[in-house]
């Protein structure tokens, strides 16, 4: 392919547009690991009231990311968001054991809905930079992902602090969504 | 056709403002100034000192007059520790050859305007300390500062079991901005706090708070403070007074809540941007002066 070309293509294809969603409790990293993906600055994140939303630009897709509060109170209004949805992330805080119930509840709660159905999920197992934190195949065991037969899913240990495992989940992401398109 | 070339003059003006702001600064500032000591006999700090008013107009150009001179004296002015102040002015006045009699306010005018300039970075540093200080539930103190609160107020939830997580990212600073509201202003932490179970306008009183605090900190960070504290402080700013000025995020954010009526907390981000908004709007103007007013009616 001649140089001409490649530019031509760079220019004639827009982005395709991927509606991400990012779930999980509160305090699971959601937003700390939204801002490492558009590289801002995460050292003073606050809790979310509400949601925040995102457009990330990777490997030719715009990613629109959805990061929705995971306080319980905040949790009815998930749904509101589920409509069009591409990707599933949902984010686990590794070192939270005392939650893995609720989590996996909830988890299991979101892959039930009709309108998600068929929606990939990547499932993030945060926090592995603390010591304390659960690997992601206990976590993966914990949550009976092998028993998931109607979407593709995949578990990814990272750090939203330290930026570790997160360009490998992407990676996942953006094959998924192509397997999907196609 | 035309909107090209509209275009082009934008970008051609654009860039001989930029032109002339290095020319400026760099070097015509220079001689700018040499002439006007020559005419009126006194120099910049002099000339800042008895032209404005004392507050921000002053201390802002003062600031900028400090920082960009060719002096280290006055350079590192803008830094000088608080019981130093007085020495700092005297050694500005030698390197400026200022004579005192013949100006008798500019040495008051001077400290002033170290103080607010200097306390404003000393300002920040014991802010950042407190952010820095996660809160405990181990810690008796940090539990009890907790009751208090909620004996001053009444309860408010929090996320989860462990309030610590949700004052992640501002730490102890968080919890004492909404420890002096509810102490300091009572009865208006009280009247936020009801608003705040509204069925409808509801939110989660001290998430918010922990994002106003949020707020109050980014701006102090970027500076954006400077016009409030050097307008309302004439001494070096303290903690008490950033606490002063998150009680004032604090009350207004919510009337400001209340009025826009949004239709549930799922809208916060987005008020919550319209508010940050419309208070850097309020910090561009020279006179800003961001204080509670207690009202009457409470």
């Amino acid at each position: 392919m001649g140089l001409l070309s490649i530019l031509r293509k760079l220019k004639s294809s827009p982005d395709q547009e991927v509606r991400i969603l990012l779930l999980g409790l509160d305090n699971g990293g959601k937003t700390t690991l939204l801002k490492q993906l558009a590289s801002e600055d995460i050292s003073h994140i606050t809790p979310t009231q509400g949601f925040n939303i995102k457009s990330v630009q990777s490997q030719g897709f715009k990613l629109n990311v959805w990061d929705i509060g995971g306080q319980r109170k905040i949790r009815p209004y998930w749904r509101n968001y589920f409509e069009n949805t591409d990707m599933l992330i949902y984010v686990i805080d590794s070192a939270d054991r005392k939650r893995f119930d609720e989590t996996g509840q909830e988890l299991a709660e979101l892959l039930d809905e009709e309108k998600l159905s068929g929606v990939p999920v990547l499932i993030f197992a945060n926090k592995q930079d603390l010591l304390t934190a659960a690997p992601a195949s206990e976590i993966a065991e914990g949550l009976n992902l092998h028993i998931i037969r109607d979407r593709l899913w995949q578990i990814q240990s990272c750090s939203a602090l330290t930026g570790e495992g997160i360009q490998e989940g992407m990676n996942w992401v953006c094959k998924s969504v192509n397997a999907k398109k196609k | 056709m035309r909107t090209v070339t509209t275009w082009k003059f934008a970008l051609s003006s654009k860039m001989l403002g930029y032109i002339w702001q290095y020319l400026f600064s760099s070097f015509l500032r220079f001689w700018f100034k040499w002439f006007l000591r020559h005419v009126t006999g006194k120099c910049e700090l002099q000339r800042i000192c008895s032209g404005y008013k004392q507050g921000a107009p002053r201390t802002s150009r003062a600031e900028y007059s400090l920082e960009s001179s060719k002096s280290t004296v006055l350079r590192a002015a803008v830094s000088v520790e608080e019981d130093q102040v007085e020495e700092c002015a005297m050694a500005i006045m030698k390197e400026k050859k200022v004579i005192s009699q013949k100006d008798p306010e500019f040495k008051m005018s001077l400290q002033v305007c170290l103080w607010q300039i200097s306390g404003y970075k000393r300002l920040y540093a014991s802010v950042e300390d407190l952010r820095k200080q996660s809160f405990d539930c181990e810690n008796n103190s940090h539990e009890n500062m907790l009751l208090r609160n909620y004996q001053a107020v009444g309860r408010y939830r929090f996320q989860g079991d462990d309030p610590k997580t949700d004052f992640r990212g501002m730490g102890m600073l968080g919890l004492t901005n909404l420890i002096f509201f509810s102490e300091k202003y009572t009865e208006m932490a009280r009247q936020v706090l009801s608003h705040s179970v509204h069925p409808k306008l509801g939110y989660s009183y001290a998430i918010v708070g922990i994002n106003l605090t949020e707020m109050a900190y980014s701006l102090l960070r970027s500076g954006a403070l400077k016009p409030h504290f050097y307008n309302t402080v004439s001494q070096s700013p303290k903690l008490e007074h950033f606490h002063q000025l998150y009680c004032y995020f604090a009350y207004e954010f919510d009337k400001f809540w209340i009025e826009e009526k949004p239709e549930s907390i799922m809208e916060f981000n987005r008020y919550r941007e319209k508010f940050h908004e419309k208070m850097k709007a309020l910090l561009q103007e020279p006179d800003v002066s961001l204080c509670l007013t207690v009202d009457s009616k409470l």
